[in-house]
């Protein structure tokens, strides 16, 4: 559990701040950074702006803790995918969630997890509210995080076979047979 | 049951109870009537909806994303049209825009009414949940009348809506504001002056802002805990652009944010007149124009099988930020994968640090409070670990010494 009391910041920085922070610290870690704008209203201007980034899985831990000096890193979810060699792992997080009217900055931070090492630090320790989504790519892409203390499923059943990862797509996936048709 | 004997007795609440929407089993662990700790255990109703997904186009998906709730069924499609048309760059007309704020809007008011009527029925106020059943039938039925239903709406698409708000429907809503304007009083009445409601809600399931923030509470939930969180202010997405949409925290009203049932109930209440206000508002500023960026089908699918990335968007459902992300990829028709983050996802893992300290009575009280679609309890067992008998307490029974709780504060 973090040591320091949770608190979100009052100032924010702009993405270009902190995309400039992040090339400065992680150069050929940071192997991609996209920062989106999204418009709105009659007007049509930019109302906010997210960052969509990748990661080395070494340079992972590194750069949430780097974020975190920012501001409190609000985890939402993680989304993954089997893409052949590696799983993907998005994590999507904000910063500046409380910090004034458009100030929100959504972060995609992808990290492809080697299938012949699908090991990931947990970040449970730093942001409790990981646990659900963690659990959840353990059973369903068979990923493990390091540090986890509660490593059980959440959403399949009891009686799940858990040598079968629903959402790959090699061997270890559902076989044709394990999908039920409704229709 | 004995109180204080130092021994703790697991009692598992759920997973399938009449009403409920969203089946969930919450194991806590009870010192006589204290409960010491919880643990909760999803997973009764997975679907399978993303697996779903990978064999259907976007729009497709639409009618999947649709069903995930039956109360913030537009909420879960605008926040997935939404992830798509960022992963596609599609630009929405403006008009589109103030109608799919018109209905998020619409959808919160009858959600909220109905969770505080809900609410009100766990802890005894029968009065109180009959009447915000027939209040909701006016947003229900002005739903209707746009949308021609009263859930799953089939209104919004890919780059648009799909359905107007014509004169007709304009004045209805009209009517409806002006409705509730006079007849919601009631409610936020028991919000701040019922002495019987801010017994039985205060200091009841609290989560403090410290626990808020790191467990990643979302919503009223979160506002409850004292903490500005609003998507439609930090992140202005469609109409709420021209809005001035600041979040709603019981410290601005009662002057201290206890993040406790009362203020999440009392948060909910307040933000019934806010979403009032924004749809007043949209009706006056309602512009003209397009209701979609592509009408032709066809040539909308031709260009989303051309897209190629991830998209994703969030935003403020009733319960909190509803997040969608999608993968589209270049070539292919179907979505390659796409991840739903409800709220309650989210807030759930918050009911471990609201159960500790409270009485078993308060249990239902303190799972409606974060609104997890789990509205009532069917049955619970009581375990004796070390003499091994189990008592099936019925959630006619439970719901009794809910309702008795209530009655010993009243001292009747």
């Amino acid at each position: 559990m973090s040591k320091c009391k949770p608190e979100y910041a009052k100032e924010s920085k702009s993405p270009e701040d902190i995309a400039n922070c992040l090339k400065e610290g992680f150069n050929d870690a940071l192997e991609s950074l996209e920062i989106r704008e999204y418009k709105g209203g009659v007007n049509d201007e930019v109302q906010y702006r997210d960052m969509f980034l990748k990661i080395k899985r070494e340079k992972f831990l590194e750069l949430i803790d780097t974020l975190r000096t920012f501001d409190f890193l609000h985890f939402q979810i993680m989304s993954g995918n089997d893409d052949g060699d590696v799983v993907t792992l998005n994590y999507h997080c904000i910063l500046f969630r409380s910090s004034g009217r458009g100030k929100k900055i959504s972060l995609c931070i992808s990290v492809a997890v080697p299938k012949a090492d699908l090991r990931m630090p947990s970040l449970w320790s730093r942001i409790p509210g990981v646990e659900y989504s963690e659990r959840e790519m353990r059973e369903m892409l068979g990923i493990d995080f390091e540090g986890l203390p509660n490593k059980g499923l959440v959403f399949l059943p009891e009686d799940w076979n858990e040598d079968i990862k629903p959402w790959r797509r090699d061997e270890t996936g559902p076989s044709p047979e394990d999908v039920r048709e409704l229709s | 049951m004995a109180i204080g004997a130092g021994k703790t007795y697991k009692v598992p609440i759920g997973p399938v109870h009449v009403g409920l929407k969203e089946p969930i089993t919450a194991w806590l662990d009870v010192d006589g009537e204290r409960i010491v700790n919880a643990t909760i255990r999803p997973g009764a109703i997975h679907r399978g909806i993303e697996f779903m997904a990978r064999e259907r186009n976007p729009i497709q998906v639409i009618y999947l994303a649709e069903r995930i709730c039956g109360i913030c069924s537009f909420s879960h499609i605008v926040a997935f049209v939404r992830a798509v048309e960022d992963a596609a760059k599609i630009p929405v007309p403006a008009r589109a825009q103030y109608i799919r704020t018109i209905v998020l809007e619409l959808e919160r008011i009858h959600s909220h009414i109905l969770w505080a009527g809900v609410a009100c029925y766990t802890f005894g106020y029968d009065s109180a949940f009959h009447l915000g059943m027939i209040l909701r039938e006016k947003v229900m039925d002005v739903l209707e009348a746009l949308t021609g239903n009263r859930v799953n709406y089939g209104t919004g698409t890919v780059g648009g809506v799909r359905r107007d708000i014509t004169p007709k429907v304009e004045k209805a809503l009209r009517e409806m504001i002006a409705f509730y304007k006079s007849e919601f009083s009631f409610f936020y009445n028991v919000a701040v002056d019922d002495p019987v409601a801010l017994a039985r809600m205060r200091n009841v399931g609290v989560l403090s802002k410290e626990d808020a923030i790191s467990h990643c509470a979302l919503g009223p939930t979160a506002r409850g805990s004292g903490l500005r969180v609003d998507l439609r202010w930090s992140a202005p997405y469609e109409a709420y652009a021209d809005l001035d949409v600041k979040p709603v925290v019981p410290q601005d009203y009662t002057g201290e944010a206890y993040g406790d049932v009362y203020d999440r109930f009392l948060v909910r209440v307040l933000e019934v007149y806010q979403s009032l206000d924004i749809i007043e508002k949209c009706l006056d500023g309602l512009p003209e124009g397009d209701l979609m960026w592509e009408p032709k089908l066809p040539k909308l699918l031709n260009y989303l099988k051309q897209a190629d990335g991830i998209g994703m968007c969030s935003i403020e459902a009733p319960r909190g930020d509803d997040t969608h992300a999608i993968k589209l990829t270049g070539g292919e028709e179907n979505v390659t994968w796409w991840k739903v983050r409800a709220p309650t996802y989210s807030n759930a893992v918050s009911w471990p640090i609201m159960f500790k300290g409270n009485d078993v009575a308060d249990a239902p009280l303190i799972i409606n409070s974060i609104d997890p679609c789990i509205s009532c309890m069917e049955r619970m067992l009581v375990t004796d670990v070390r003499k091994g008998s189990k008592q099936v307490v019925t959630r006619a029974e439970l719901l009794q010494s809910c309702r008795e709780k209530t009655r010993r504060l009243m001292g009747a």
